[in-house]
């Protein structure tokens, strides 16, 4: 560990294809890119079928059989940091059109062969009505033109998920309500297929034991990492100090985000953990409980810290929150304000480009700091996320 | 039926502080932290980058139950600073690297050309040319 704190990170991507990228992370410990692996896999909110109610079902499966299928069915998920809402944050009773996405199948077979039920036969419901319709917001505008269908539904070259089969005169029809959420709660709200990650290929630190009938060497084929690396010289002595500091990540999605989007957002999510213990620590009480209307006194906290160099300057609650809005997330939602990183200029900010340029510092602050109970942006709360989430055009440049 | 809640396992609940610090009654500048409804994820990279800090003569943590989304970290200190306050710079010092990172990322794909992929870059990689902050770390400047 010892060092990495003045060599920054550094990252190679080896290999970017549609659904994976390959990449080298150097410079960083075990712990540190164990944590990104850890966070590309299981904190990153995705879109999946959550409910299923079957109207009718006489094919072999049973009921639940093809629910728990169903459910594992990537849906593409681009933005849906922003295009949805958890059901629990929502202010609707069970389900609306803000947090979640109907989907139907209606499928018979009527001639005289095997007939398969796949995931192309999945129709998002466009304009659905709710019995109790949840607070209006602006979820549905940030959507991508195919939000929440299958992935690759419309791509030939794709083949499709297979649901179930059938035979002449059976039937098959219901309708789902996906959900976004993440996979702490159920794997399939996972993005990745898999994460691939290694370290030290030739086993120098003895991280590992290989057990081995006459050669090591012969018996353990090397991996294609291996090629990074010096392989050990023979009067090599073990040295019991050495650390890792160079791994090699294969993120391998399942279609529902591109793997740009799972990786940075994976980062993103680490960094709202992290801020939330901050501000967990920093915030007995009286300052950032303030209710979100009393920031509006701060800013001159949140300018002044930022200005001092960084938002790593210890500054007193409402300054420490509004910094971090637009300085850690790549760029802050473009509801939250943000002199950060977006392209159109007219900010408050110099260097700041926020892409709607009606966000002044000051409103800025009010939003962003800790406390504001409103959804959007209060990194304190519950939905901390949507707060600097990737914003927009960002997500937009992605590919899916 | 009435089983709680999955995402109780990773959603604080309404009050719920996300941290509890209690100082460590028998050891000099030590202190322990709960850290609610977080795991191994956060654990063990703040633990590390705790560790790593001079000031810091012990760090650990431990998630004392799998069915408890919790974990305790303990630090000590030799006495120049608090717990708090070390803690709280390894993980500004972790969202820096992270920036870092984030900011290579994007740069390298960028760089990394897909089917499909939008090539020109809505943020301009160049940077934005005097930031106010001026820190000199490249981690906004994308």
């Amino acid at each position: 560990m010892q060092g990495y704190e003045e060599a920054e990170p550094t990252v190679r991507i080896r290999e970017v294809k549609k659904d994976r990228v390959n990449f080298v992370l150097e410079n960083v410990d075990l712990a540190f890119a164990n944590s990104v692996r850890r966070a590309v896999m299981a904190d990153i909110p995705t879109i999946a079928i959550d409910i299923v109610e079957i109207e009718a079902n006489t094919t072999v499966l049973p009921d639940e059989f093809i629910a728990h299928r169903l459910g594992m069915v990537p849906l593409v998920s681009a933005n849906c940091e922003e295009g949805i809402r958890y059901t629990r944050d929502c202010t609707c009773l069970s389900g609306c059109q803000y947090c979640s996405i109907e989907l139907r199948l209606d499928v018979a077979c009527h001639e005289n062969r095997t007939m398969e039920v796949t995931s192309n036969h999945l129709d998002v419901v466009d304009s659905h009505t709710y019995a109790d319709e949840g607070e209006a917001g602006e979820e549905l505008t940030k959507r991508g033109e195919n939000f929440g269908h299958p992935v690759g539904k419309d791509d030939v070259s794709l083949p499709p998920v297979l649901i179930c089969k059938m035979r002449k005169g059976q039937e098959l029809k219901l309708r789902c309500i996906a959900k976004k959420g993440i996979a702490k709660e159920h794997a399939k709200w996972s993005p990745c297929s898999a994460v691939s990650f290694e370290y030290d290929p030739y086993n120098k630190l003895r991280h590992t034991t290989h057990w081995f009938e006459t050669d090591e060497r012969a018996e353990w084929p090397l991996s294609e990492n291996a090629k990074e690396e010096e392989p050990p010289r023979d009067d090599e002595v073990f040295d019991f100090n050495a650390k890792p500091g160079k791994f090699y990540f294969e993120v391998e999605t399942d279609g529902s985000l591109g793997p740009q989007e799972a990786v940075m957002r994976g980062l993103a999510e680490l960094q709202t953990k992290l801020a939330n213990l901050i501000l967990g620590l920093k915030s007995p009480p009286e300052l950032d409980m303030l209710p979100g209307g009393d920031q509006g006194m701060a800013p001159p906290n949140g300018h002044v810290a930022p200005s001092g160099g960084g938002w790593g300057q210890p500054a007193t609650g409402g300054g420490w929150a509004s910094p971090t809005a637009g300085g850690w997330g790549d760029a802050a939602a473009p509801t939250s304000n943000a002199w950060g990183t977006s392209p159109a200029s007219g900010n408050a900010w110099g260097g700041g480009t926020s892409p709607n340029s009606n966000n002044a510092w000051g409103g800025a602050s009010a939003g962003g700091g800790g406390a504001s109970p409103n959804a959007n942006n209060a990194w304190g709360t519950s939905s901390t996320q949507q707060g600097w989430a990737s914003p927009t055009q960002q997500t937009n440049s992605w590919i899916h | 039926m009435n089983a709680p809640n999955r995402f109780e396992l990773f959603v604080l609940d309404d009050g719920e502080k996300p941290v509890e610090v209690s100082e460590d009654t028998k050891i000099p500048n030590a202190a322990t932290f709960k850290i609610m409804k977080q795991d191994h994820t956060l654990g063990n990279m703040v633990r590390a980058y705790v560790l790593a800090m001079p000031q810091v003569l012990f760090a650990g943590y431990k998630v004392p139950h799998p069915l408890h989304p919790y974990f305790l970290l303990k630090i000590q200190t030799d006495g120049t600073v608090t717990p708090q306050v070390v803690l709280e710079q390894a993980c500004t010092k972790l969202i820096g690297s992270l920036s870092t990172l984030e900011a290579k990322f994007k740069r390298e794909f960028s760089f990394k050309d897909v089917e499909g992929a939008v090539t020109e870059d809505p943020y301009g990689t160049t940077g934005t040319s005097g930031q106010p902050w001026g820190s000199g770390r490249d981690y906004l400047d994308f």
